[in-house]
């Protein structure tokens, strides 16, 4: 990490009984620069809107937080006192990337939502790469059908009629799935190369 | 309350021996001003402990001084040292106060920091040093948490700037080969230099940057300066009167200033000693540590808190202030010229408020993306 991560402005909400972990937790987010606040119920983010969310994973029970399990739609970090593996599945299960013990040392508030949201940032930037993949495979046809136009059209040969489809792509700034998609769009006899 | 005991925890041996020698005279004068002016109710006991380098030394020599009573401690000179001790001061609700400048990103509540974060030395110095030597920097730092951190904020810094790191190059602490390092600054020929080296190490670095200044005129510092942001009075007798002349440093109080108060000072200090910002910051910290004992009647660390964040604190360096939600002191920032065993100042600043974080002082990267052009297949 070379840039500073910067969390003012940011919502932190806290899913924790009040007491004296919010309390250190509230004080040391607040010197970072958050908003924020807590409650001991399930989290609705339509009525309070969060940047990132702390949950008491010892106590914490199904439905305290907006999702079911799988990737947070924002990042997550895990309160922790207990060592039970039920506890800590519990939390990894809702997707938390960080983990603060209790009793909370406020030298770990910082580095625990560097790693958050850095971990939440990656999981996001993998989740898109791998939409854009799963795309092209479902386009992957299209551009068999593209070569194959350009081919009987220009009386190409395969390595050529690609070549060509490639350079379409590039000028006009698709990948090569979409350029194929609008070269079959415009028909036969119309592809403008 | 008839006795105040305050633990003293500098190491006064080793790399850092110079600071850490200046840091504990500095709050044995505070004390013995304190008892000649003859206006406190109890008297003040003053426990030196002497850690050497070690983690489990300083973190022994804490436990001593909180099984004799002190909750006040001032001490630790390095920031490897502080977090060694954190935890015992937190667990026995103690409180330390750090007097020495400091990387940042950190705001113990048991922690009274009157040492400068970087938003009080190091973006000050660069908003000083871009315009006026260039944009083409080179980071040296010692092996441990300040140079690493001091030379990433650099660089984020530079970067922003618009500005190149020509070389970045870290040395072992106690490291005195420095042949090589200076070999590849030539090679470089950055605009400044940025010096986080420490202790024996940067003294001989500064020595090879003179011999180099000798063959290379680049190097002249009126040209290509070395900056440093913890270099004081105490250490130019070791590099050698003279060796340093003409490099720059940052501090919140220098021997020379030309203030009311440092007058009133130097007139009460011993006349053989030069005064540094170690040996100032630990004199004011332990004045306002007893100004606050004697408001709050206890030696409490919540209770002194409260005491120390309700008022202004006329001090050897300046008027200062704390802020309740990180325990840090607002600052004055001076850069001085090293002038044979003193520092002229050339540019000074009104106190900074602490941002250790930096939040306040960074604007957020800016998000937009550029056009990503690539061949596709």
């Amino acid at each position: 990490m070379t840039f500073t991560l910067n969390f003012i402005g940011q919502q932190c909400v806290i899913l924790h009984r009040s007491g004296e972990t919010v309390n250190m937790l509230k004080r040391q987010l607040s010197v970072i620069g958050m908003t924020v606040t807590s409650q001991w119920e399930p989290l609705d983010l339509k009525l309070t809107p969060a940047d990132v969310i702390l949950v008491d994973a010892d106590a914490g029970w199904p439905g305290i937080l907006p999702w079911e399990s799988g990737s947070p739609q924002i990042p997550l970090i895990a309160l922790l006192a207990s060592e039970a593996p039920s506890r800590i599945k519990w939390a990894l299960e809702l997707g938390a990337s960080a983990i603060i013990s209790k009793p909370v040392a406020t030298s770990a508030v910082y580095p625990a939502l560097v790693m958050a949201y850095h971990a939440h940032a990656v999981a996001r930037q993998q989740a898109e790469a791998r939409e854009i993949l799963e795309e092209r495979l479902r386009l992957r046809p299209m551009v068999m059908a593209a070569v194959k136009q350009l081919m009987s059209e220009a009386n190409i040969d395969e390595a050529a009629a690609h070549r060509r489809l490639r350079q379409d792509a590039m000028q006009s700034r698709q990948t090569l799935e979409h350029a194929a998609a609008t070269l079959l769009a415009r028909g036969k006899g119309k592809a403008a190369i | 309350m008839h006795r105040l005991r305050l633990g003293i925890l500098f190491a006064t041996q080793g790399a850092f021996g110079a600071p850490g020698r200046d840091a504990r005279r500095g709050a044995e004068l505070a004390v013995m001003h304190l008892r000649d002016e003859g206006k406190l109710p109890f008297d003040i006991d003053l426990i030196c402990a002497e850690p050497e380098g070690s983690s489990e030394s300083h973190v022994d020599k804490v436990r001593l001084l909180l099984d004799q009573g002190c909750r006040q401690v001032f001490g630790t000179v390095t920031s490897q040292a502080r977090k060694d001790v954190i935890p015992i001061i937190e667990k026995h609700d103690a409180q330390l106060w750090y007097v020495c400048p400091y990387e940042g990103f950190e705001a113990n509540e048991n922690v009274i920091y009157t040492g400068a974060c970087p938003n009080q030395h190091l973006l000050p110095l660069f908003d000083t040093l871009l315009p006026r030597y260039g944009k083409r920097v080179y980071l040296t730092g010692a092996n441990y948490i300040w140079g690493w951190e001091m030379n990433r904020l650099a660089r984020e810094i530079v970067a922003d700037a618009g500005g190149d790191i020509v070389g970045e190059r870290c040395l072992p602490i106690e490291e005195t080969e420095v042949s090589r390092l200076i070999a590849h600054v030539e090679r470089a020929r950055p605009d400044f230099i940025l010096n986080n080296l420490i202790g024996p190490s940067s003294y001989a670095f500064l020595r090879s940057m003179r011999d180099l200044a000798g063959r290379n005129e680049h190097f002249n510092p009126q040209n290509c300066p070395v900056v440093s942001c913890d270099l004081t009075e105490c250490e130019l007798g070791d590099i050698g009167l003279g060796v340093a002349d003409g490099q720059l440093s940052v501090a919140s109080y220098f021997d020379s200033l030309n203030t009311p108060e440092n007058l009133v000072f130097e007139n009460r200090a011993p006349s053989d000693l030069k005064r540094s910002s170690f040996f100032a910051t630990s004199y004011a910290s332990v004045r306002m540590c007893v100004s606050a004992v004697l408001q709050a009647g206890t030696d409490d660390p919540a209770q002194i808190r409260n005491a120390l964040n309700a008022k202004v604190h006329a001090t050897v360096l300046g008027e200062l202030q704390f802020d309740a939600a990180t325990n840090h002191a607002g600052l004055p920032f001076h850069l001085g010229r090293v002038e044979g065993d003193s520092f002229t100042i050339v540019k000074s600043l009104p106190v900074i408020a602490a941002d250790p974080y930096l939040t306040r002082s960074r604007q957020t990267r800016a998000t937009g993306k550029k056009p990503k052009l690539r061949v596709v297949s």
